[in-house]
């Protein structure tokens, strides 16, 4: 369970969270939509520690992070897939995956989370040698993905994953995410740009704008809102 | 042909030694993005610690360990106390850092060691093999710098393509931030990686002494013609540095053995502006363009 209470950053003068709170329980996946600048990217880097909170909170199943480094936070189960994938290109798939599980017990563990790793995601088997560099952005974003599902996190947040995606492989990786919150008793927050798409996959939705909740609802329901999707969603 | 088997001999011989400096610049320049321009002056510094163990009835072996730790310890040390507050900053202040460090060595070494020029023991003879009645041009000690050196660069190879704790440091390199995500501490890795790279200067530079002395700028030219070969390759590929170096040795070598000695140096510079002008990503650079 993921707990953000009042959760306020500030970039110099500039409040670009204010007062944000939510909360994403276990086996469930919670959306956070907006528009670009509604402090989206800013929520899920001060939850895995890289940019400082001013004031509130973050708890994950009752440990508080406020102020932890995030080294320390991605240890205690936080897996952060960054905003433009962030796989390290100069780096092969296996090699990347296995950084993914580096704090997992033993070798064993390590060798069957990797393996783990490709049968969810079978493209990333046939392209384990090679540069990260030469996958295609779907594989990219898979790869990604697993990384961040090999450190067995009790947390996922995912930062634009459909970013350069086509719609097909998007929904595909988006069905995966859906059983894996179920299967892993994975707290997921996920955040989008593409509001459709993650309203499709999300239990509960939640949007911001300019910084602040402006709505919070189960996302079958939030997406019914038609004042709302255009005000706030575009669609 | 005598002549020109000598000149290679030693072309390549320097060559790997520049080529330790050349790896350490590279892999500072990796994982901090600076030119540690005090690299020299600090593997004469650990010369120096190892000729004083050695003055004091310690067997040059056990020297050799001490003058690598020390490099280790220096090395880390510099990266912990100097470099890091200053990390993230305008580029420019960590070139007047490491800058200031070498002004800062070369000035205190004499106060230390003294001034004067020293000699500094070789392990082996640095007479020529005979083979019969045939001269082989080469010297147990050239033999062992180069397999020192290969030996090294191996031992990099597999701890940072085989071990878990030096992919950390490649993803530390690369993409600090995502490493940091990954729950690796990335200040560890910038000083483990300033550490190792110590460690190739100082070998560096007890390798070279009993050829050049040490006084306390002896590591001047070394620095600066291992500089010359890791721009040659390309400051980011280790590979490219080494055999830059090692391109570097050859050449300066013909150039002092067929041209005249004092030229040597001026064919460093040539080479420098030449690859900067023609190249200036490096030979083995592939894709990224440097920033610096």
């Amino acid at each position: 369970m993921l707990e953000v209470d009042d959760l306020t950053v500030a970039y110099g003068g500039v409040v670009a969270l204010n007062g944000v709170s939510l909360q994403v329980p276990e086996a469930s996946i919670t959306t956070v939509l907006g528009a670009n600048g509604a402090g989206k990217t800013t929520l899920v880097r001060a939850i895995s520690g890289l940019v400082a909170a001013r004031g509130g909170s973050v708890r994950v199943d009752g440990t508080a992070l406020t102020g932890m480094a995030p080294e320390r936070i991605a240890r205690l189960g936080v897996a952060h897939v960054p905003e433009g994938h962030g796989v390290i290109s100069e780096l092969s798939t296996e090699e990347n995956l296995r950084l993914g599980c580096l704090w997992l017990g033993g070798a064993n563990d390590r060798r069957a989370a990797t393996e783990e790793a490709y049968e969810l995601f079978p493209p990333l088997a046939a392209r384990r040698r090679l540069p990260a560099a030469n996958l295609s952005g779907g594989e990219r974003q898979m790869l990604s993905i697993a990384r961040a599902l090999a450190a067995r996190p009790r947390v996922l947040l995912l930062d634009e994953p459909s970013l350069g995606l086509a719609a097909v492989i998007l929904a595909q990786i988006m069905q995966r995410l859906r059983e894996l919150a179920r299967s892993r008793n994975l707290a997921v927050l996920l955040i989008e740009q593409n509001a459709r798409s993650a309203l499709s996959v999300a239990d509960e939705a939640v949007v911001l704008s300019l910084g602040s909740v402006v709505a919070r609802d189960r996302a079958e329901r939030l997406a019914r809102d038609e004042s709302l999707r255009h005000a706030y969603l575009g669609f | 042909m005598r002549t020109f088997l000598i000149l290679t001999v030693d072309g390549v011989t320097s060559g790997f030694i520049y080529a330790m400096v050349a790896l350490a610049l590279v892999m500072i320049w990796r994982a901090t993005r600076v030119i540690n321009y005090a690299q020299g002056a600090m593997a004469m510094f650990t010369t120096y610690v190892a000729l004083f163990a050695i003055q004091h009835r310690v067997t040059y072996w056990l020297a050799f360990v001490i003058a690598l730790g020390a490099g280790f310890v220096f090395g880390a040390g510099v990266e912990r106390l100097l470099v890091r507050p200053i990390e993230g900053r305008a580029p420019l202040n960590m070139v007047i850092l490491t800058l200031g460090l070498l002004i800062l060595l070369e000035a205190v070494a004499p106060m230390l060691f003294g001034g004067d020029v020293k000699s500094f023991p070789a392990p082996f003879s640095r007479i020529d093999i005979t083979a019969g009645a045939t001269q082989l041009y080469v010297s147990p000690f050239d033999i062992f710098v180069i397999a020192a050196a290969l030996l090294v660069m191996l031992l990099l190879l597999v701890f940072f393509q085989r071990t878990t704790i030096g992919l950390r440091m490649r993803a530390a390199a690369f993409r600090p931030e995502i490493a940091r995500l990954l729950g690796i501490r990335v200040g560890r890795m910038l000083t483990l990686g300033w550490g190792l790279a110590a460690v190739l200067g100082a070998l560096a530079g007890v390798l070279i002494a009993p050829g050049i002395f040490l006084y306390p700028n002896n590591m001047d030219e070394a620095l600066v013609f291992g500089f010359t070969g890791a721009i040659l390759g390309g400051l980011d590929s280790p590979v490219g540095a080494v055999t830059g170096a090692i391109v570097v040795g050859l050449v300066l070598s013909y150039v002092g053995g067929y041209l005249g000695s004092d030229l040597e140096t001026v064919g460093g510079l040539v080479m420098l502006i030449a690859v900067l002008m023609v190249r200036p990503q490096g030979l083995f650079a592939f894709h990224r363009q440097r920033q610096a």
